[in-house]
């Protein structure tokens, strides 16, 4: 937590203080002058920060009104007319701003804005953000009368009150004293930017009231419904809740829209009313419900951007994942592409579900379902890439390619290195015990021997025995499933195969279908 | 703003013909943005400006792609627009320069894609001219990368596939619902009547207008073989004198050369 006051100015330094508000600017000011590139040649000096490899930035401070004294500028270092032509120098701009609705959590949301205002003034150009800052002021601007720094800084905090009215109190220090820039920027500048970092990947889903909505798949997923939460990024990797709200209230009838939460159903799964009154007007009433965080029950939906796929493997109860670009089959038999077009276009299929790389990193990671508990495979690349976000006590647990390439000796490494799934998995986020782990020999016999009845009494039992959590009128006919060989009912003599069915009270969980021999080579 | 798209088969000299205009445009005004969106073209070295180049615009969204996870609570837009500003444009000393560069690679682009169509636009309503070397399947604009264009300029040469590119780029127009002011025919490397005569009635036949016929030029062949940049071509050449026509054609004023 870095403190907010107001940042001293060394003595011995060149200050010059403008208070008060402008009657008249030497420019022109409107939206029009937005993406203005003040080209080389054409430029009177260039601003900045790090572009120009020079000590420069951009911060926003709340402060308290007592300590804000509304309009004043002070210009810390050389100003405009005492600068060379086409010269390069280094930028701060810090602005104080005081208002009741003001929190340090807005400091951002108002700091962007910076960019979006000084763009509005006519010769001035402004790109990029923080200590990335890098400035233009036109020859045409000083000829028409542009002199000073405080002119720039005073139409800026001018729009910064118009356009955001919840800013009572504004003042700026715009300086470029590279002494001064260089000590502000270091101990207090980057604490800040760190802080605010530290606070996107702390955020979560609970401490906000509503989510966004993402459409730009929906031209080619048309009943796909994108939720994107602080805990949950878009399974396309590209828009986090805080790029959601960036561009809800830039363009409100855009891609994002807000989508208010409404009340929590589940919060371990991530249910909420609005989400689910969303999911159901934009489905066309496809669907229903929507879980943000779990793989089992009423998942999101998966457009066809995902940056990898998880889908579930019942012969060890657990999910793997696989990115777009691993070449190979995954341990069920089957490459990211047949996945991918199973589950693309926006369905809700259970026993599949895209996910972006940054969901990962979530601390809801799939948690209804054991989150990482519950992860028994993942291509060697993706693990790697995102293998500081899985917690310790499952990194050596989940397998790789390396480790295993099919389900027998998946079910091997997971044996030996004792993964959770193997006895039973208790999720983390309530402690309780959701699987019953693999099933003992013994126990498998016994269980067999009362399944096989039913199945021989019911030759056409495969229609009524959905794979769950896959479901077998979902899959497209094509699709090669070594692994699920389902027997035709002529061509499964008792003895023949054995069924294996499990916590058959619920439904049916699982169905385990191999052939004996195999069984009895164990 | 005026932009004009110069396109056509491969090989009919429409990167020529581009960084001529660039060339001679650039002398009515500074503010003319030259654009090479074609993949396999190698408007930079016709101009050449290519050791300028650092980074194209393909590069930078890749670089989105991978580092956008890192970003934390900084805008991405703003993050987009600004490595296109300071890495992407290329200053040279009459005009700036944008290098669209490699296709998409595997992943979802729509967001991406998404800031960029904004960035652009932006960025191109503030010069005076913006003339763009695309190739013939002018995927810039059905992807509305890049808006719209105001005129189209479809280089033809001699052969019948010329003229079929030149017809289909009409068509895909139309399809694409491209918005374009006009299609304009020019005809490059043009060495008897016979073949003016072909090229006119097509120009009727399908209804595209022909603007002229540039002359075939040894010295454009020695320089692409040499690999030297097209601007060395002496301005008061037959074909620099015509390409000149054109530009002035674009400006609505005589151009004058040094």
């Amino acid at each position: 937590m870095v403190e907010r006051k107001r940042i001293e100015i060394p003595e011995g330094v060149k200050v010059k203080e403008v208070p008060g508000e402008m009657e008249e600017y030497p420019f022109d000011i409107s939206p029009m002058y937005e993406g203005e590139r003040i080209r080389k040649g054409e430029y009177f000096v260039e601003l900045g920060g790090q572009p120009l490899g020079k000590p420069g930035f951009e911060l926003v401070i709340a402060l308290p009104p007592d300590q804000v004294e509304d309009m004043k500028v002070t210009i810390v270092g050389k100003d405009l007319d005492e600068m060379e032509e086409e010269g390069a120098y280094g930028l701060a701009m810090i602005y104080y701003v005081a208002g009741e609705m003001i929190e340090e959590d807005l400091e951002p949301v108002i700091e962007r804005r910076n960019h979006d205002f000084q763009n509005y003034i006519e010769g001035y150009m402004h790109l990029q953000q923080r200590h990335d800052i890098w400035c233009r002021i036109a020859k045409s601007a000083v000829k028409k009368g542009l002199k000073s720094l405080a002119e720039i800084a005073k139409a800026t905090m001018m729009l910064f009150k118009n356009e955001l009215p919840f800013i009572e109190k504004i003042e700026a220090i715009y300086s470029t004293d590279e002494e001064f820039n260089k000590k502000v920027l270091d101990e207090l500048a980057w604490p800040i930017y760190n802080a605010r970092d530290a606070r996107v990947e702390a955020i979560s889903d609970e401490e906000v009231d509503e989510f966004y909505s993402c459409h730009l798949c929906q031209s080619f997923a048309p009943t796909n419904v994108c939720i994107v939460s602080p805990d949950r990024p878009a399974l396309c990797g590209a828009i986090t809740w805080f790029d959601g709200r960036a561009a809800a209230r830039v363009d409100p009838e855009g891609p994002n829209r807000p989508v208010p939460k409404g009340e929590c159903i589940d919060p371990i799964k991530g249910e909420y009313s609005g989400v689910n009154k969303y999911a159901a007007e934009e489905s066309g009433g496809e669907y229903t419900r929507i879980c943000l965080h779990s793989f089992f029950d009423a998942p999101h939906t998966s457009c066809g951007c995902f940056e990898t796929i998880g889908f579930y493997m019942p012969e060890v109860d657990g999910i793997g994942f696989v990115h777009r670009g691993y070449p190979d089959v995954a341990p069920n038999g089957l490459p990211f592409s047949t996945m991918a077009g199973q589950t693309g276009g926006g369905k809700q299929i259970l026993g599949f579900l895209g996910v972006g790389v940054a969901y990962f990193r979530s601390k809801k990671f799939l948690q209804a379902d054991g989150g990482w508990r519950r992860v028994v495979w993942m291509a060697k690349e993706l693990k790697e890439r995102i293998k500081d976000y899985i917690p310790e006590e499952m990194r050596d647990k989940i397998a790789t390619e390396e480790d295993a390439k099919t389900l027998d000796e998946l079910k091997e490494f997971l044996k030996k290195v004792d993964h959770p799934v193997v006895t039973g998995v208790v999720r983390e986020v309530d402690g309780q015990k959701i699987t019953d782990g693999w099933v003992e020999e013994e126990v498998v016999e016994e269980v067999a021997e009362v399944a096989e009845a039913p199945a021989e009494a019911t030759p056409a039992q495969p229609t009524a025995m959905p794979m769950q959590p896959m479901q077998p009128m979902q899959m497209p006919m094509q699709m090669p499933m070594p692994q699920f060989q389902m027997p035709t009912p002529t061509a499964a003599p008792a003895g023949g195969v054995k069924l294996v069915i499990k916590d058959a009270k619920i439904k049916i969980d699982k169905v385990i279908i191999r052939k004996a021999e195999e069984k009895k080579k164990k | 703003m005026v932009v004009v798209a110069v396109t056509g088969k491969g090989g009919t000299g429409k990167t020529v013909v581009s960084a001529l205009l660039i060339h001679f445009i650039s002398k009515v005004t500074t503010r003319v943005l030259a654009v090479d969106a074609d993949p396999d073209s190698n408007l930079p070295d016709a101009l050449g400006v290519a050791n300028e180049v650092k980074k194209t615009l393909g590069d930078i969204r890749e670089v989105f792609q991978v580092s956008r996870d890192d970003m934390g609570a900084m805008n991405k837009e703003q993050w987009l627009e600004g490595k296109i500003y300071t890495e992407a444009i290329c200053e040279c000393d009459s005009y700036d320069l944008l290098v669209m560069g490699r296709p998409e690679g595997e992943g979802c682009y729509c967001f991406a894609n998404s800031l960029l169509r904004g960035v652009l636009r932006k960025l191109m309503r503030h010069y005076d001219y913006i003339i763009i070397d695309s190739e013939a399947g002018l995927e810039h604009f059905s992807r509305k990368t890049i808006d719209t264009a105001d005129y189209i300029f479809v280089i033809t040469d001699m052969s019948k596939k010329g003229l079929a590119t030149a017809k289909r780029i009409k068509k895909m127009s139309k399809e694409l619902k491209l918005d374009f002011k006009g299609i304009y025919l020019i005809g490059n490397r043009i060495m008897s009547k016979e073949a003016e005569e072909i090229i006119k009635k097509f120009a009727d036949e399908e209804g595209i207008p022909l603007i002229g016929f540039l002359p075939y030029d040894e010295k454009i062949a020695e320089l692409d073989m040499k690999g030297l940049p097209i601007t060395y071509l002496p301005e008061n050449s037959e074909f620099a004198r015509k390409v000149k026509e054109i530009a002035e054609l674009v400006v609505g004023a005589s151009i004058k050369i040094n």
